[in-house]
């Protein structure tokens, strides 16, 4: 294993350096001054004088010299390392914000700059190269309608009992396709960077319980919103809101039977809740719903989709989080208290 | 019923209009906005479905201008626009509703049929569900040809119900359309009138069709 080279450590060794050669000049000039002098006195005398001379003319003004500046170099390193540890704890923080983050270089020592700024045109290409994937997948997302909404047309001119087998991938696959744009748009949001607007949960919840209700109606289940008289009131994007709410009331709706009830709890504090009665999804397997996409995996089989990856990068972009509880079949969207 | 498709896709066009005349509308086609203006000139629409993107303009612009200048039939617009502002600009726009290509042919009929119950200068003065009716101008139900016997606010309830069936009618809507300004509501005014329109329509054998959607408001079902 190759030993990381340290500042500090090679200074450190400098010193030592500096220090021997040194003190070996020193002592050179102290005996060719001292020798006459030495001469005169018998040899015991000069041994314990010659020691005096050495801790007095090499040791000390040795020492003196390098402790204050092995102890000012490394204060100095330790100083000029710091923007960058700081920088790295910030770096951290910005975990889920990646898009369009860049380095603050205003605190940074000249001598980091042009490795800063190599970093930051890194992340600038980085956003571009996503921006573009992004764009494209919408740019197809948005093609494929046209030629879905017609064959979905076609197969409604056919009375055959295939047809009907037929029009119900065709839904799948315009659901896919909403996803998609839904996802880019997500992304492309956040990439903008745009303001943070006052969300009130409960007028989010009625909405999409609204919205989705004739659909969980006509397939035979009922879907109920449990709100307290006073709204919690998040910072975020309300149609992203909306959006994630959406996806997992949906999925709430598929897991759940016949005849079974979704419900939608809202608050108390920055937090909706939806119950289904379906099996209930372990945490393991929410990462792994939520995960698989973000790995560009293959589709799931239960139908899910991109659904629950979605939700959670909307959370994430809000600083919140799609958490699960397998036991009491809720999933839970925990917007940050402080928002 | 009339319905004019404004659409630059002519086989997407053609689609949609024998989709609807299938379930009962006649329709005639526009590619452009340039003939959707002579179309227009030319016949009395009940209802207009819009596409955004046109080769001669915009769909929305040119539908706020018609709107400033006239009544125009209700107007729903079918586009490939998906962002989530789009809609909200559409809306904003002079549209009654909004769909999202690729849209299923049962939906957009629902959608037109659902666009005709809402009162304007064209409303039809019986709205029918299914085989429940309700005369506007006489203030009477019939289900399957019998009358269902009603109060003024059960009457005033249905009515509301069925122009918006198929969608959630919520409480707060229903207590301002129902009750007056300095009329008291009690909290549970609205479940028991409700309760009450309930038991009649089951009475008549129309039951099931309405719904609760707790902490939301009702439903009126399209569909049997």
């Amino acid at each position: 294993m190759t030993h990381r080279r340290s500042v500090s450590r090679r200074l450190a060794r400098g010193l030592g350096l500096v220090g021997l050669v040194g003190s070996l000049l020193l002592l050179a000039a102290v005996v060719f001054f001292y020798r006459l002098s030495f001469v005169d006195l018998n040899a015991n005398q000069a041994t314990v004088r010659a020691i005096q001379e050495m801790l007095e003319h090499v040791a000390l003004p040795v020492l003196v010299l390098l402790a204050p500046m092995a102890f000012v170099g490394l204060r100095v390193i330790r100083q000029a390392f710091m923007p960058l540890e700081e920088t790295a704890v910030e770096i951290e923080a910005a975990r889920g914000h990646e898009r369009g983050y860049r380095i603050d270089t205003s605190r940074m020592p000249a001598e980091a700059l042009p490795f800063t700024d190599a970093v930051n045109d890194l992340l600038g290409r980085l956003d571009e190269a996503a921006a573009r994937q992004e764009a494209f997948a919408a740019d197809v997302a948005h093609e494929l309608r046209t030629p879905l909404a017609m064959l979905s047309l076609e197969l409604d001119r056919l009375d055959h009992a295939e047809a009907s087998r037929l029009k119900t991938d065709v839904a799948a696959m315009r659901r896919l396709i909403d996803q998609l744009m839904l996802l880019a748009q997500v992304d492309a949001a956040t990439a903008a960077q745009l303001a943070p607007e006052a969300v009130p949960l409960t007028d989010v919840a009625t909405d999409v319980v609204s919205l989705l209700a004739p659909g969980v109606i006509a397939a035979g289940k009922t879907i109920a919103l449990e709100a307290g008289a006073e709204s919690p009131i998040v910072r975020g994007r309300r149609e992203a809101i909306a959006a994630a709410l959406r996806n997992l009331v949906e999925n709430a709706v598929r897991a759940t039977p016949a005849g079974g009830t979704v419900q939608v709890f809202v608050g108390p504090g920055g937090v909706i809740r939806v119950k289904d009665q379906g099996p209930g999804l372990s945490s393991d397997r929410l990462r792994d719903l939520v995960q698989r996409h973000s790995r560009a995996d293959h589709a799931s089989k239960d139908g899910a989709g991109l659904g629950l990856a979605i939700v959670e990068r909307i959370m994430a972009a809000h600083g919140g989080a799609l958490t699960t509880d397998p036991g009491g079949r809720e999933l839970t969207l925990q917007f940050p208290n402080n928002s | 019923m009339r319905v004019l498709i404004v659409e630059d896709n002519d086989r997407l066009a053609k689609l949609m209009a024998e989709g609807l005349q299938r379930r009962g509308f006649s329709c005639d086609i526009a590619c452009n906005l340039a003939d959707a203006d002579s179309a227009m000139d030319g016949a009395a629409y009940d209802a207009i479905v819009l596409d955004l993107g046109l080769p001669d303009g915009d769909g929305i612009d040119w539908l706020g201008a018609k709107r400033r200048a006239r009544h125009v039939a209700p107007a729903l617009i079918v586009t490939a626009r998906g962002a989530l502002e789009d809609r909200v600009a559409g809306l904003d726009g002079g549209a009654d509703d909004y769909v999202v290509k690729p849209i299923e042919i049962e939906e957009l009929a629902a959608r037109i049929r659902a666009l005709l119950r809402r009162p304007g200068p064209r409303a039809q003065t019986v709205i029918e569900i299914g085989s429940l009716s309700f005369d506007t101008a006489a203030r009477a139900a019939h289900y399957q040809g019998n009358e269902i016997d009603l109060s003024r606010r059960e009457a005033d309830l249905l009515e509301l119900l069925m122009r918006r069936a198929g969608t959630v009618v919520r409480r707060g809507v229903i207590e301002d359309a129902l009750y007056s300004f300095n009329e008291p509501v009690t909290p549970n005014a609205v479940e028991a009138a409700m309760s009450r329109l309930r038991r009649k329509i089951d009475e008549a054998g129309a039951g099931g069709k309405l719904h609760t959607i707790r902490g939301i408001g009702y439903m009126l079902r399209e569909t049997a």
